[in-house]
């Protein structure tokens, strides 16, 4: 279930948080710049996946190929000097591709043999899971199952995962025969869910004409992998005001169509609810923009600004609402109008 | 010295060169001969559908020795593993001191043009070893990584009807290949004359032309050929017209197509334009370069509907409608 970070040295003193803060905002605007140099648009996304990498959570993708994805990513890893790894998910993948395997070896000296195992390429600080509904459901488990534990057991031996661990999947959404969405439940377990569209005519003229006139710049490491996990722990810090919290939870309860005083839309076109790892990562998120604005505190605007991403694959939609072409989208922009904000709000 | 002091020029006159050496063994072909050397220049990779016995092995053999480039082929097979390609490590003892050691035997992937015959023969898991190789220009093993030998380019083949046991490439992975390069059967006239040689005794001696270096340089000036930007405009408009869910794309469009051709459509156009201005021996793009290569870009980036299944409209239909409908600029337009 939901844990909270491990803090070994106890909670950091004020003015330490105060002194990180500052070197983060700096450290945001470094990596922005430096992802700039390489991604042309796509604001939103790059916004999107850089909170989540200071909140420590996962990310899934959904967009057609060609978009760079790959490239914001392997950027990303540069920028933050981390070790990337990609796995192309196919129909054929199976758990040991993803996790690893253990091999017979022998020892020179003593021709003893010995199993030794061979990591798989889950052991690396970033995995881009590249079309994850390409593989069967067990393939899908048991990359879901690692992210989620930060460890693999094979043969009765744990290996911890490296850290920052870091996954982040896309779903190709053309609809193609022998593809195996992710299940809601299998889902729920990243913060976001990202939609990464078409550029716009005047960014695709430009990414045209960027990308075939040189080669690709290397980018420029401006952070390190400890910094981020102190950073990491710096979101963590971050206090949260009890009304805003209430908000949250209230904004997650009432997408619920069991919940009481659920409006009637959520009544009307809702199956499934968002869990209570929506309220969660609401809070976790609104905190980790906060901290990538420079502000000790989450206010509520933070959390409306997080809750398309958090909210979009917790929401399932029932057959009226399709027939209705309503999508879990429009029932978040409703519910964020609906749902009344706390007086104090920050 | 090799490499240095290339010109659009020097490209057009080797390239004449490259093709009159070609001809020497190929017959017809001129179109598929023009791509697959457009895409050679421009560093991209290209799928080549055909029925078999249209020389394509032969086309890309010829190419290589006259390139002085190393050259493999793999026969994609249900049963090819992904070590197959990329390569594996082996034990080896070493005979005076009895020491074992892993070491690590490079695949056929480490050539500098590698022709994957049939690629739709083989599982997933072994197609995706291949084009992640190709688009990483690296391979990974036992966390050591090799990088390939540059320039590296790869030919895939496809078994063009739908056979039993064939895995058709995804469209995200065949959206990586450059160009769709069709090859067709020979006008009658010419197959006579590929059969009175390949019946006969006589050898061709194929001359090297090129160096590697020299093709590295001519892939970094292709970058350097300028575009005007309406022309960068009217590609990207071309390519996004093909998108049914872009509210302007014309109604056949909305209709017949399931997807449209993605970003890398419009890249590998423009690219693909500046490799055809370049071996033609300018330095600027002007609006004949595209028009021949708007096909090959975008014929396997479109998806067609179940509409179009029904009403016999194939993508060559609908590519041709799409570029009657928005003609290239005319030149200083």
């Amino acid at each position: 279930m939901i844990q909270a970070a491990e803090t070994p040295e106890g909670p950091m003193d004020e003015a330490r948080v105060a002194d990180m803060l500052q070197k983060l905002k700096e450290g945001r605007e470094k990596v922005l710049r430096e992802i700039r140099r390489v991604i042309i648009g796509q604001d939103e996304v790059v916004d999107q996946v850089l909170l989540s990498f200071f909140a420590g959570s996962h990310c899934l993708i959904t967009g057609v190929p060609g978009l760079a994805k790959t490239l914001l990513i392997m950027s990303l890893g540069d920028a933050l000097d981390l070790t990337f790894r990609r796995i192309q998910f196919t129909p054929d993948l199976m758990p040991s591709d993803i996790t690893g395997t253990e091999i017979l070896e022998e020892d020179r000296s003593t021709h003893k043999r010995n199993m030794k195992f061979l990591r798989g390429p889950i052991f690396a600080n970033i995995v881009l899971a590249d079309e994850i509904n390409r593989t069967p459901p067990k393939t899908q488990a048991a990359l879901l199952e690692a992210m989620q534990e930060c460890q693999v057991s094979v043969g009765g031996t744990t290996y911890l995962l490296q850290k920052p661990f870091f996954v982040l999947a896309t779903q190709n959404p053309i609809e193609q025969e022998g593809t195996y969405p992710l299940p809601a439940i299998q889902q729920d377990r990243f913060m976001f869910s990202i939609i990464i569209g078409y550029p716009e005519r005047g960014e695709e003229i430009e990414i045209v004409s960027q990308t075939t006139s040189k080669r690709p710049a290397k980018l420029d490491c401006v952070m390190h992998g400890e910094e981020l996990l102190l950073y990491q722990r710096v979101v963590r810090e971050i206090p949260v005001a009890d009304s805003v919290a209430n908000y949250a939870v209230r904004l997650t309860g009432l997408s619920r169509p069991s919940q009481e005083g659920a409006p009637d839309f959520v009544k009307d076109y809702v199956t499934w609810g968002a869990g209570l790892r929506a309220s969660h990562y609401l809070v976790l998120a609104g905190k980790a923009r906060a901290v990538l604005d420079g502000r000790f505190g989450v206010s509520v605007g933070d959390i409306e600004a997080v809750a398309m991403p958090v909210l979009r694959h917790r929401i399932i939609t029932n057959f009226k609402a399709e027939a209705a072409r309503i999508r879990s989208e429009q029932i978040i922009e409703r519910l964020l109008e609906a749902v009344p904000k706390p007086s104090s709000g920050l | 010295m090799a490499g240095s002091g290339v010109s659009a020029q020097s490209l057009y006159q080797q390239t004449q060169e490259v093709v009159a050496q070609l001809k020497q063994v190929i017959v017809g072909q001129d179109e598929a001969m023009r791509q697959v050397l457009t895409a050679f220049f421009a560093g991209g990779h290209c799928m080549i559908t055909g029925v078999p016995g249209v020389a394509k092995t032969l086309l890309i053999a010829s190419l290589a020795k006259i390139m002085k480039l190393s050259f493999k082929r793999i026969q994609f097979t249900p049963d090819l593993m992904p070590s197959d390609i990329t390569g594996t490590e082996i034990l080896e003892e070493d005979m005076t001191t009895g020491r074992r050691e892993l070491k690590f035997v490079r695949g056929p992937v480490f050539a500098n043009i590698v022709m994957a015959d049939e690629i739709n023969r083989t599982p997933p898991k072994t197609q995706a070893a291949l084009l992640e190789t190709m688009q990483e220009k690296q391979v990974t093993i036992g966390g050591t990584t090799y990088p390939l030998e540059q320039p590296s380019f790869v030919l895939a083949t496809q078994v063009p009807y739908e056979q039993e046991g064939t895995y058709p490439l995804p469209e995200a992975q065949q959206d990586r290949f450059m160009f769709s390069v069709l090859m067709d059967y020979l006008e009658e006239s010419d197959e006579v004359t590929v059969i009175k040689a390949s019946t006969g005794t006589a050898e061709v001696e194929l001359e090297q032309l090129m160096e590697k270096e020299d093709l590295l340089a001519y892939q970094d000036l292709v970058l350097r050929v300028e575009i005007p930007r309406e022309l960068v405009e009217y590609i990207v408009d071309l390519a996004s017209a093909s998108r049914p869910e872009n509210k302007t794309a014309p109604d056949f469009i909305k209709e017949y197509v399931a997807w449209g051709a993605g970003v890398r459509a419009s890249q590998y156009i423009v690219l693909g334009a500046k490799a055809g201005a370049a071996i033609a021996g300018r330095m600027a793009v002007e609006p004949e370069d595209i028009r021949g290569i708007v096909a090959p870009v975008m014929r396997h980036r479109i998806g067609l509907s179940f509409r179009a299944d029904v009403d016999r409209i194939t993508v060559e239909d609908v590519i041709a409608r799409l570029v009657e409908r928005m003609p290239a600029p005319s030149a200083t337009a």
